[in-house]
């Protein structure tokens, strides 16, 4: 076999695999654009009716149905939605005539800013954890490992996160019990914690995995060859034990980053962000069709996005994965 | 009669001695997996270490560059010595000076010898200088002219792919450039040519031979297939249970002097007539930790008596012509 074709043909394949994996990420978010308009009009209840109030008279409420278009057939709404999309149009808010676009311009961040920060925290804790309990001389370390990490996801994270408030916020008062600051760095004080919480979940399920897949590198026999070779410390550590071991954790991490851009919502309410998990509750609530279509829209994007980003991320850590 | 003797060896590159090694079990007793391990390998000597699974010859070779602790082993007495060292007693930092530096070591499986994520060039360079940053243009060289070395071709091709890229043969050549990059004096093979096809292990076995004489160091060989011990090696140690049974040049061993020994030489596969069924050790080593007194060959040795099931395991001793059996009645064999 040509070694230079060989490497030649992989990189080939690595830009056919990514446009591959576009097509099929807007294949994706097509259908989950569809199903999420054709579910909230499913659900009962009525935008006209949610915004005016049921004591409303049926001419205003009739004039309004006109006026957002609701009196045609769902066909050609979504028609309609479907081309104001393809120009970038995400339609305004029936409860209170904001353009979707800003709503999510404004709340995304406060969620990407959770979310970015539990997962560098979550690392930060899970990667030398795993490490540590992996090499650990003593056998009683994993035990206690698995035991404590059980008891972490036992707990309820909205649980930990009314403690977190009442013991932190308002006992010692080192965390915001309210509020939020866009600007960064200020915005870190506000979300320091709700990242903390998410974490008492996110940490024990990647530490194990990870755990798990180190004592099976440690198990290869190439980890005999850098003791042998008397490779420093660190390096050792990175090149023999982690960086053959990660990939699993992180296409789990990526697939739960997919998660928790939904399962925000609960932490965002108890820690009173405005982010996007929000946004969406109340559009939910209220009816509010466009509101709830654009969230939906993006959340599948953003599923599909950050699955990529840990697949190309995990192929680089260790060459044996091909992308697909 | 026996072949020729061995010519009265130099002193020997590495003197084993009474070795054994026990796996630590918590507050129990440690399990004794080695127990006698007795040989000698000269300068410029290729040996062989035979023995079944679960004789104890990976545990010897893990003595020898310094990772038995890595399996939770650990030298219970005895001695190693190699070059005015008692490897058997060193600390980890006189290890660092000799593990991987004057004790090469080329593991088992070409697949998984290899680490996945590095560049078969920074393999190479990590071997050959452990200070990366220092003179990286002549280290990249010298990466190339191991792979030379190695008769590999393209070599600027084959340093820039990882180990997945490469074949099973190429593998294992690419381990046994990064095992004599750092010019070490003895090279601990553990069955190397593991998972390679028959064609490709004779590759490997010959370039072996021919690093062995161009370099003038050492080779333990440890296989479970005499016929490639045949081939390669001028000694042979033959490891049963633990122990050393028997030791002798490689000609003299057409001519065992240990029953078991005598077993191994029947059942090769090789040497069975076609249409016949192939002849097999009776009965099974015994297993680590349940060795019985005397010689743990007795209940699988259709010459056993009374005297070999009592008492400690039999010591190697010497029998002439420089080769050394551990069985009792070695006289009564042909």
């Amino acid at each position: 076999m040509d070694a230079t074709d060989h490497s030649r043909s992989a990189g080939r394949r690595v830009l056919g695999s990514l446009g591959y994996r576009t097509l099929r990420a807007a294949a994706v978010s097509f259908w989950v654009m569809v199903i999420a308009f054709g579910l909230i009009r499913l659900a009962p209840g009525d935008p006209v009716l949610a915004r005016l109030g049921a004591e409303a008279e049926p001419a205003a409420i009739e004039r309004l149905r006109r006026q957002l278009r609701l009196d045609v057939d769902p066909v050609t709404q979504f028609v309609e939605y479907f081309l104001a999309l393809l120009k970038g149009d995400l339609g305004v808010s029936i409860e209170n005539g904001r353009r979707v676009s800003d709503i999510i311009a404004t709340s995304l961040p406060v969620t990407l800013w959770v979310i970015a920060v539990t997962v560098v925290l979550g690392l930060c804790m899970a990667v030398p954890l795993a490490a540590w309990v992996a090499t650990a001389r003593h056998s009683s370390v994993p035990y206690i490992f698995r035991a404590v990490t059980s008891v972490f996801l036992a707990i309820p994270a909205f649980f930990t996160a009314l403690i977190a408030l009442i013991v932190l916020g308002v006992h010692y008062g080192v965390a915001p019990i309210i509020g939020y600051k866009p600007d960064f760095p200020e915005n870190l004080y506000y979300v320091w914690l709700p990242a903390l919480v998410i974490c008492t979940h996110l940490v024990p399920v990647l530490s194990r995995v990870l755990y798990s897949s180190i004592k099976e590198t440690m198990a290869e026999e190439f980890v005999e060859t850098g003791v042998v070779r008397g490779v420093g410390r660190l390096r050792f550590y990175w090149y023999y034990l982690l960086r053959p071991s990660l990939a699993p954790s992180i296409v789990l991490l990526s697939y739960m980053v997919g998660v928790m851009v939904g399962a925000t919502v609960i932490i965002e309410t108890i820690f009173s962000l405005p982010g996007i998990g929000r946004a969406l509750v109340g559009a939910v609530i209220g009816r509010d069709y466009p509101v709830v279509q654009g969230c939906v829209l993006l959340f599948g994007l953003a599923v599909v996005a950050i699955n990529l980003v840990g697949d190309v991320l995990a192929s680089w850590l260790d060459p044996r994965l091909e992308l697909r | 009669m026996s072949g020729a003797p061995l010519p009265v060896p130099a002193p020997a590159l590495v003197d084993v001695s009474g070795l054994r090694i026990g796996i630590r079990q918590g507050s129990r007793e440690p399990l004794r997996v080695v127990d006698r391990a007795d040989f000698q390998i000269g300068r410029g000597e290729i040996v062989g270490l035979v023995g079944e699974s679960g004789s104890g010859k990976s545990m010897v070779c893990r003595s020898l560059i310094g990772t038995l602790p890595r399996r939770g082993a650990f030298i219970m007495s005895g001695r190693i010595e190699f070059a005015g060292h008692d490897l058997a007693s060193i600390d980890e930092r006189a290890w660092r000076d000799i593990r991987g530096k004057k004790i090469g070591y080329i593991t088992q499986s070409a697949l998984a010898g290899l680490n996945p994520v590095m560049t078969i060039e920074a393999q190479l360079r990590e071997a050959i200088d452990q200070d990366l940053s220092a003179n990286a243009e002549s280290s990249a060289a010298r990466a190339k002219g191991l792979l030379d070395v190695v008769r590999i071709r393209r070599p600027e091709v084959v340093l820039r792919q990882f180990p997945h890229q490469l074949s099973g043969g190429m593998r294992q050549r690419v381990i046994i450039a990064s095992a004599i990059a750092p010019r070490p004096q003895l090279l601990v093979a553990d069955e190397p040519t593991t998972g390679l096809d028959v064609t490709v292990q004779a590759e490997i076995m010959k370039l072996l031979r021919t690093i062995q004489a161009d370099m003038g160091l050492s080779i333990l060989l440890v296989s479970h297939d005499l016929a490639l011990i045949d081939d390669v090696c001028e000694k042979v140690v033959v490891m049963h249970a633990g122990a050393c049974i028997e030791t002798a040049g490689v000609e003299q061993l057409a001519k065992p002097k240990h029953p078991y020994t005598a077993a191994l030489q029947r059942s090769r596969i090789e040497l069975a007539a076609p249409g016949q069924e192939l002849v097999t050790i009776v009965g099974r080593p015994p297993a680590v930790g349940s060795w019985q007194a005397g010689c743990r060959f007795a209940d699988r040795c259709d010459m056993a008596r009374s005297d070999c099931r009592q008492g400690d395991h039999p010591p190697l001793r010497p029998i002439g012509q420089g080769r050394s059996s551990a069985c009792l009645h070695w006289d009564r064999l042909p």
